[in-house]
């Protein structure tokens, strides 16, 4: 009887013990399978909101060229189909990498993507779209959380090579993994000339002129006409090869301290705030008025950038000064073209320079990053599309993540 | 002990059960839980290329040009680093059993595409093929919809230098009539005689129709109105009556160059009668005694268009002294790259209406195709389009498009002014072909990683 009672509870024991390891190696694998089907829903939620944005020009069509805050979130340029983004809508979408800026004459704070000195685009907070309502439109908000780069795919590295006699400036042209070599390189060069007596406004001399770039995608282009290291001008090229589209720009100033800073102030209104730098920064005193001119150029179809004349009654020069009672300048661009708004400023006969702002996203391939950092969180699903933007090939890439609570990580 | 035993079957058939389900639940591997979508990066990758037809045009060269080369290049630079491709090639064979296709070329940057790889296939069509566009109609949604271009055989023009009438209305139909509901020739003054009456050529619509003037400063006159009462003050009494009726159907008058209503033309009535600079066939409109009476054409059509019960002889100066090198205006420019119509943005103008003309004859500009200049503290609009519109009304009635440049005229600057005021619209169709198409196959693949 005993001996039956101890085998009894010995393969009881054994029993349970069985089956509270099966148990366990049985859950292992169906959490492993539930892991799988999550992290296959996000990345496939990934893909298709990706879609989403790309293929839709939202609500209303043309929200990119307005101040109005869209109803329905699509960044597809609404004149095309497929894969083509307008470059006024992504103007419009608060940078998240840039710091903001505060321009204490209007009180209001801006987005910022600013690309090196002299190449500003400043959206004021209040026309700009955030990644709070871009979530809401897109009906995520709350369940996922995502960031959207939109990077160009050509680089056009633009670097001054020698000063003068003659300046010698060198372009280098690679894409994500190769450089483009026998590319064509359109570019138009600027120089900014000061002469005229005090308060004078600064006139400047456009140039155009295309090149190859060689086997490393590199090429090599001299201004004889530069003869002095103290010329202030700017340097734009659009490089393409068989479709594929890419932007660079170098400046070089004299006036590094005060110098313009443009800031969007109307969208609708194609209006540009022309403001002085010591109204952000406050370096002075002493300050100094600053004199301006204002020229847009646009890229053509041949690849050639053409200038646009702007009318004197849109502001197209002016002066800016520091502090109160001094208001800043107002020019208007005078078309819905994607172009780059050339600004020539004049500090004193021996001093001044020339600053650039797109006007719409792609005339200088200016990368967008909006959204969260994915940066620490759990299983980030990726996914990306090549697009074009104005014809500039940009690659967009989503990152997307769930915010639901639940462990995705196994 | 016999229980023992028992449950070590148990444990031995448990343990079975899940080694056979663990064999058969294979877990994927990481890269396919979350898998980067590649099928759709080679078809972006595609278009990308095909921007502006360069990948169009490539696949259709020989295989040893040099463009496989760059295509190559741009291939490796656009895609990202950790992605190999293969780029096929098929020319698409149409036949009676369906379609056949035949490997033309294939370019990769590697030998094996790895564990997994995915593909998009692109149709491109030769660059032979047309692309059509077909503009939205003026006037297909709501009244008008005609256009008549002044073509009349009988008369003759002035200030369209090095060309004729006929000639500037053939280039003028090939440029507007995609745009317009019904576009007519009016072949000969008579039938201009029989629009001014409401009478339709063709069955169109006269009310809203714009009219061309395509005979320059000179206007054609049907021999019906080569009589006393039209004929007062030579004919200005003409153009008072030609404002009447543009106010009365709703029309656009067209003046495409020059002075408008300086001169009317008919041959046959006319016949023995010359501008002063050997052009027979035409009259200058105005008293006689007056060297500066052409300008009371304008004047009359503007006492017509604002529907003045009295006409009153009135050659006020409306032009500058000087010729003025003018712009376009931002209007203008933007419809230019719409429309794919490149007149020069730099034009000389010295028949600008003076701006008071807009207070004087209820007049509104509805769209500035030069921007405006000052002279002496008036200014002046060289290219304009002018809407009436009496006080306290918003309906327009009449309106008059004046081209105030100097000789020669440049028949685009018509073209895109009325296609800039009316803005229709553009629906690029997709193309198709059959015997000039190649498919192409871009294959992805990823490499690194499990």
């Amino acid at each position: 009887m005993t001996g039956s009672t101890i085998d009894h509870l010995v393969s009881l024991m054994v029993f349970l013990g069985a089956i509270l390891l099966f148990i366990g190696l049985f859950n292992q694998t169906i959490q492993t399978a539930i892991l799988y089907q999550r992290h296959r829903f996000i990345a496939t939620k990934c893909s298709d909101l990706l879609d989403n944005m790309l293929l839709n020009p939202g609500i209303p069509l043309y929200w990119g060229k307005s101040n109005c805050t869209p109803t329905g979130f699509g960044l597809q340029d609404p004149e095309f189909m497929q894969y083509k983004l307008s470059p006024f809508s992504l103007m419009r979408l608060r940078s998240s990498t840039g710091e903001p800026v505060y321009y204490p004459k209007t009180g209001l704070t801006y987005s910022n993507i600013t690309m090196g000195f002299g190449n500003f685009l400043l959206v004021p907070y209040t026309k700009a779209i955030n990644y709070s309502t871009a979530a809401s439109l897109l009906g995520v908000n709350g369940t996922y959380g995502f960031q959207l780069t939109i990077t160009p795919i050509i680089t056009v590295s633009i670097s001054e090579v020698q000063p003068k006699n003659p300046l010698r400036i060198s372009v280098n042209v690679t894409g994500t993994g190769f450089p483009l070599s026998n590319a064509m390189v359109s570019y138009c060069f600027l120089t900014v000339s000061l002469t005229g007596g005090e308060g004078a406004y600064p006139a400047y001399t456009m140039k155009y002129g295309n090149v190859s770039t060689d086997e490393k995608g590199s090429v090599l282009i001299e201004f004889a006409e530069v003869n002095d290291d103290k010329v202030s001008y700017a340097f734009i090229a659009y490089a393409h090869l068989s479709g594929l589209i890419g932007v660079g720009y170098h400046e070089r100033v004299t006036s590094v301290k005060q110098y313009i800073i443009p800031f969007i102030d109307d969208l609708a209104e194609r209006r540009v705030l022309i403001a002085h730098s010591y109204d952000v920064h406050y370096f002075g005193p002493p300050n100094a008025e600053l004199s301006y001119n204002a020229t847009f150029v646009l890229l053509t179809e041949d690849f050639t950038l053409r200038e646009m004349p702007m009318e004197n009654s849109t502001g197209k020069v002016g002066k800016v000064n520091y502090g109160v009672g001094n208001p800043y300048g107002v020019v208007t661009i005078p078309t819905y073209n994607p172009g780059i708004l050339v600004i020539t400023y004049r500090k004193s006969a021996v001093e001044g320079g020339v600053i650039l702002m797109p006007w719409g996203m792609s005339s200088m391939a200016f990368p967008v990053t909006f959204g969260e950092d994915p940066l620490g969180k759990e299983w980030v699903a990726t996914d990306i599309r090549q697009v074009l933007v104005n014809n500039i090939a940009y690659q967009a890439k989503l990152a997307l993540w769930s915010l639901e609570g639940y462990q995705v990580i196994g | 002990m016999m229980r023992t035993i028992e449950v070590f079957l148990v444990i031995i058939i448990i343990t079975a059960a899940f080694i056979i389900s663990s064999f058969y639940a294979v877990l994927p591997q990481p890269r396919q839980v979350s898998p980067l979508n590649l099928r759709r990066l080679a078809l972006t990758t595609l278009q990308t290329l095909d921007v502006d037809y360069d990948l169009s045009e490539t696949v259709f060269k020989p295989s040893n040009d040099t463009a496989w080369g760059e295509l190559q290049i741009v291939l490796s630079a656009c895609l990202p680093p950790n992605i190999v491709y293969n780029l096929s090639v098929y020319e698409v064979i149409s036949g009676s059993s369906g379609e056949l296709y035949k490997f033309t070329k294939s370019i990769s940057n590697v030998e094996s595409l790895g564990v997994s790889s995915d593909a998009s296939s692109y149709l491109v069509a030769s660059s032979n093929v047309t692309f059509h566009v077909t503009p939205e109609k003026i006037g297909q949604h709501g009244g008008g919809g005609t256009l008549y271009i002044l073509n009349c055989s009988d008369a003759n023009g002035w200030w369209i230098t090095g060309y004729i009438a006929q000639s500037l209305a053939e280039d003028l139909y090939k440029l507007l009539s995609p745009y317009f509901v019904k576009t007519i020739m009016v072949q000969n003054t008579e039938q201009l005689a029989q629009i001014l009456n409401n009478n339709t050529l063709q069955g169109e619509p006269v009310q809203n129709a714009v009219i061309i003037n395509t005979f320059g400063e000179a206007v054609p006159i049907p021999s019906a109105y080569c009589k006393s009462q039209f004929s007062t003050d030579n004919y200005a009494r003409y153009c008072y009556f030609l404002g009447q009726k543009v106010r009365l159907y709703n029309w656009t008058w067209v003046s495409i160059v020059g002075y408008p209503f300086y001169y009317v033309s008919n041959k046959q009535n006319f016949s023995s009668s010359q501008n002063t600079y050997g052009i027979y066939g035409m009259i200058r409109v105005g008293r006689p005694e007056h060297q500066d009476g052409g300008q009371s054409g304008i004047n009359a059509f503007l006492q017509g268009l604002d529907n003045r019960t009295q006409y009153t002889y009135d050659r006020t100066k409306l032009i500058p002294d000087k010729g003025v090198v003018v712009t376009l205006s931002r209007q203008v420019l933007e419809a230019c790259n719409y429309y794919g119509i490149y007149p020069s943005h730099n034009q000389t103008s010295t028949r600008a209406l003076k701006s008071f003309i807009l207070s004087d004859y209820n007049l509104k500009i509805g769209l500035s195709i030069f921007n405006n200049f000052t002279v002496s503290g008036t200014v002046y609009n060289p290219g304009s389009l002018y809407q009436h519109i009496f006080k306290n009304d918003n309906k327009i009635t009449g309106s008059l498009l004046a081209l105030g440049l100097t000789r020669t005229p440049d028949i685009r600057l018509t073209a895109i002014s009325l296609l800039s005021y009316y803005k229709p619209r553009l629906y690029r169709s997709e193309y198709n072909a059959t015997g000039t198409s190649r498919l192409v196959i871009l294959q992805l693949g990823q490499v690194g990683g499990i």
